[in-house]
């Protein structure tokens, strides 16, 4: 077995930088997106700095294995471009400065803050959102542990909870409990479902995840 | 909002139950439930999993457009102008509006003063930005030991700073004092803390003429459309609220609130369905909150722990000029008591009800007192309380839990004040105990049967996250002797019949007795009907395990769909009400809890919380024990995190996110335990708010038991126990 390192999502556990502010002055978001996604923008910031906008420029975005073109500023965040404009709905929008991870979507299959992530930054690449987990109707293993236990209350952090678990799964698929809190500890519940939603994930991955 | 959920300042003395009234026989609930009590999943856990569930904040309309407000910079200030210009010629603005006039007042940051709508949020945003009003700043207080300063600013030009609360006083406080051994003299205090739901507060609104469609995150739909009505000056008749899926309310959501309002002009003035989401900074600032409470007490106890009087000052706020009521002394019972309370108002958004109003704040006061009062006569903090607690009833089952849960905890290996072993990191042990009503009424349904035998239960409430969906199909899958699948329950639209907003724990006890009653009645109804099919009277026939047959002999009968097919082209449809001996009002609850205290750090981590809770009759397991746990969840926030800090000379918030303001993660949850006491004999009652009162306390007093010093004020902090330990060390802390 590998490091647990290697096996933790990139995601910060706790954020305690305004990024919302940072990325809206930032223009153009690659060295914002290396704080999400570290290292993930490295060859486009390598490349240079490319000017577009500020008016809307289109937007090419893999979404759930389908292509979503849009029109959109460039400031437009990939949490902002899919709930306004693609009507993916499903990522909530919280605290919309990466410090709750309600928005927590998979791109290249690692977590990141959809809220903190420009939308123009992710073109090319692979993106999941909690609409994309289920597979042609079914549940995935942690969808169902998380009803089966009751793992969710007003479930308004629940997509961001189901993604970054099926993203710890997927990797670490069998976590220690201290890998679990770890890899969920930057996603919070007002409602109070933690102890639940450790017992869901410990039954998801007893029964393991599989991607679709 | 409702006055029904304010805080109770003389709540606090227990009362026996009134005897519950016997419901109709024909009513009552069944004696061998088939699925009440049980553990039946989340009927809308698929939705909530999948991303499917639309919210408000979810709902899309074609043609939509964003609306943002203007909000006052300024604690204090007076507006000279506001200038709309700039922002009426801003890109892909459609609407914009003042909220205030010049010369008027704000008086907290985030008061609102104007609005606009554009094509898209980030051009909202920046149209927003660019409504400019001059205010001229006036002197501002943001502490209540400001507001009471002797030359303190007012926080409103006209207005006082502090208003005389509740004075209650009983028996005779002189001869209490003069008969106790000890007397304890302190003061204690909670803070403030916001409701951080996790969706914030706001609306979609779409008018059709004169008819409003409001998409609202509300606890209470027919309360909010007859505010709209109300507010805009229109019949109620030509409002329709609609709640589906709410993301946490917590109380803090029962009104349209301005910005319900100024969507719903912004969709008027622009001709479009509006949709207006306040963001994490409004929210924290003008959304509600839990109000401050402090009590200078002075109480006394006889050598062998008998309390014996009970003397407090106390004082609290709730913001630009809302109150802070809590109950004083708490639970226990003090013989000869005296309280006086002062409401004190500060420059920043008004208080709201949050999850069990006042209970936590004056537990908290109380609860730590007591084990100080404890150790004065050396008791056990456990027995002294059984000592003091009221008798025991089936709404004051303290003692029995305190007992209960003591062997359970493993409470005999608690050491006495001051963990003695070496080293720096000290454990420690407490308890404490709470009360509060629940009970709830006034719910109308309608049930519809149909001959292919769909059932469709309606009812205008709403579900706040706390499962009252998940209760509907049950009750109504109960009492049709149906599978929870066969049921389909309808909800959040006041379109359905009417049902009271969602606070105080009433919505369990309001809906369950409605839903009850009207599949009975629509059962009545299908009998009338298939009874002649079977060849025996109505009142020969019974409805259980998916089939309708005479009693006594399942095999004369038909299944379910069969029966309904005799229904023809006259579907069963009927309406019903909440009627009496099928809920009642009163819960009680204890709780323990076990932390280490690093007295080098100041870190307090909670290894254990065990929870004893009655509620009445269980309706689904599963969700009720996920009250308790996010009770339980809510507290320890409560307890250890977060707190709405305003900064004393600048009267801003300094943490109005999510990363200074202090949520628990999951690496911040103990291992908890749960015994929910079912008492089916009392009928529904509801458990929402029990849970989140005790806990903070229990916390507080194994903090005091690990390190030997006591922290009177909230939230436990690392620098606050440091100076704990700091004074005890330098002579004690009593």
């Amino acid at each position: 077995m590998s490091s647990s390192k290697d096996n933790l999502p990139d995601k910060p556990d706790r954020v305690s930088v305004s990024r919302r502010d940072f990325l809206k002055t930032a223009g153009v978001g690659s060295l914002a997106t290396a704080v999400t996604a570290a290292g993930a923008a490295e060859a486009e910031a390598q490349a240079g700095p490319r000017v577009v906008g500020p008016g809307d420029v289109p937007v090419a975005l893999t979404v759930n294995g389908k292509r979503v073109d849009l029109r959109i500023e460039p400031r437009v965040t990939l949490l902002d471009a899919l709930r306004n404009r693609a009507d993916l709905t499903g990522n909530k929008r919280v605290c919309d400065r990466g410090s709750c991870g309600a928005c927590t979507m998979i791109v290249d299959g690692r977590t990141v803050y959809a809220c903190s992530t420009l939308a123009i930054d992710v073109q090319g690449k692979q993106i999941r959102t909690v609409e994309g987990l289920a597979s042609s109707g079914s549940l995935n293993a942690v969808q169902q542990a998380f009803c089966d236990v009751d793992a969710l209350m007003c479930g308004f952090c629940t997509p961001g909870f189901i993604v970054a678990a099926t993203a710890l799964l997927e990797r670490t698929p069998n976590p220690t409990s201290e890998q679990i809190r770890r890899g969920l500890d930057g996603n919070i519940c007002r409602c109070g479902t933690f102890v639940r939603i450790m017992e869901a994930t410990v039954a998801a991955a007893a029964k393991g995840v599989r991607r679709v | 909002m409702s006055e029904q959920n304010t805080g109770r300042g003389r709540g606090a003395a227990p009362q026996p139950p009134p005897p519950i009234p016997t419901p109709d026989p024909k009513y009552a609930w069944p004696a061998k439930p088939a699925l009440l009590g049980t553990a039946v999943k989340r009927i809308d856990g698929p939705d909530k999993v999948t991303g499917r569930a639309r919210y408000t904040y979810d709902i899309n309309r074609p043609g939509m457009i964003y609306g943002r407000m203007v909000r006052s910079p300024y604690p204090h200030a007076k507006i000279v102008s506001i200038d709309l210009a700039a922002a009426e010629k801003a890109p892909g603005v459609r609407a914009v509006l003042a909220w205030k006039e010049p010369g008027a007042e704000v008086v907290y940051q985030g008061d609102p003063v104007a609005a606009v709508a554009a094509d898209t949020e980030e051009r909202a945003r920046d149209a927003a930005q660019m409504v400019r009003v001059r205010y001229e700043p006036l002197p501002h207080v943001s502490t209540e030991a400001q507001a009471l300063a002797a030359d303190a600013p007012k926080w409103h030009s006209t207005q006082e700073n502090t208003r005389a609360g509740v004075r209650q006083e009983t028996g005779d406080l002189e001869a209490g004092f003069k008969e106790a051994a000890h007397v304890v003299e302190a003061t204690y205090s909670t803070h403030v803390i916001t409701h951080v739901c996790l969706e914030t507060h706001g609306a979609v609104c779409e008018w059709d003429g004169d008819q409003l469609t409001a998409w609202v995150t509300t606890q209470g739909v027919h309360q909010c459309a007859q505010q709209f009505a109300q507010s805009l000056g229109i019949p109620q008749s030509n409002v329709r609220v609609i709640t589906q899926y709410m993301g946490g309310g917590f109380g803090s959501k029962f009104a349209p609130d301005v910005q319900g309002l100024i969507c719903a002009r912004l969709a008027k003035l622009a001709n479009a369905p509006v949709k207006l989401m306040l963001d994490r900074k409004e929210e924290h600032l003008d959304t509600g909150n839990r109000p401050s409470a402090f009590a200078q007490i002075r109480a006394g106890v006889t050598n062998d722990g008998k309390l014996t009087a009970f003397d407090g000052r106390s004082w609290g706020t709730g913001g630009a000029g809302a109150n802070a009521n809590f109950p004083l002394p708490y639970l226990y019972q003090f013989p000869n008591r005296r309280r006086v309370h002062t409401d004190v108002y500060i420059n920043a958004g008004q208080q709201r009800a949050m999850r069990a109003p006042g209970h936590p704040q004056g537990c908290f006061l109380t609860e730590i007192l007591m084990d100080e009062l404890a150790d004065r006569v050396k008791i056990d903090p456990v027995e002294f309380r059984i000592k003091n607690a009221p008798p025991k009833a089936p709404n004051q089952m303290w003692v029995e839990y305190f007992q209960q849960g003591a062997r359970q905890f493993g409470w005999e290996k608690r050491h006495p004040t001051g963990d003695p072993a070496p080293g720096p990191i000290k454990a420690g042990m407490g308890v404490s105990a709470h009360l509060w009503g629940g009970g709830g009424r006034g719910t109308q349904a309608h049930v519809d049967i149909s001959s292919d035998g769909a059932v469709v239960v309606r009812c205008g409430t709403q579900d706040l996250g706390t499962g009252t969906r998940t209760l509907v199909t049950i009750v109504a899958a109960e009492t049709l002797g149906l599978p929870t699948s066969a049921v389909k329950a309808e909800i959040g639209d006041t379109n359905y019949p009417f049902s009271p907003g969602s606070g105080g724990s009433t919505t369990a006890a309001s809906v369950s007795p409605a839903i009850r009653i009207t599949s009975i009645k629509a059962l009545d109804a299908l009998f009338a009907r298939v009874a002649p099919v079977l060849g025996t009277a109505p009142e020969n026939v019974v409805a259980e395990g998916g089939r309708i047959h005479v009693k006594g002999d399942p095999t004369k009968g038909l299944a379910w769909k069969d029966a309904c097919k005799h229904l023809g082209t006259e579907p069963i449809s009927v309406d019903g009400q909440w009627g009496e001996g099928l809920s009642s009002s009163g819960t009680s609850g204890v709780q323990f809890a076990e932390v280490t205290v690093d007295i080098e750090t100041g870190v307090v981590r909670i290894k254990r919380i065990l929870a004893m809770q009655d509620c009445g009759l269980i309706v689904d397991k599963l969700t009720a024990e996920s009250q308790v746990y996010g009770g339980i969840i809510a507290a320890i926030n409560f307890a250890l995190f977060e707190d709405r800090l305003l900064d004393r000379v600048t009267g801003q918030m300094v943490n109005p996110n999510m990363e200074w303001y202090l949520l628990a993660g999951m690496s911040d949850i103990p291992t908890i335990d749960i015994v929910l006491n079912n008492m089916p004999e009392r009928g529904v009652i509801g458990i929402g708010e029990p849970p989140t009162v005790s806990t903070a306390s229990a916390i507080a007093n194994a903090v005091r038991n690990a390190t030997g010093a006591t922290i009177r004020s909230l939230p436990l902090h690392p620098h606050k126990v440091l100076a704990a330990l700091e004074q005890q060390k330098a002579g004690g802390t009593q």
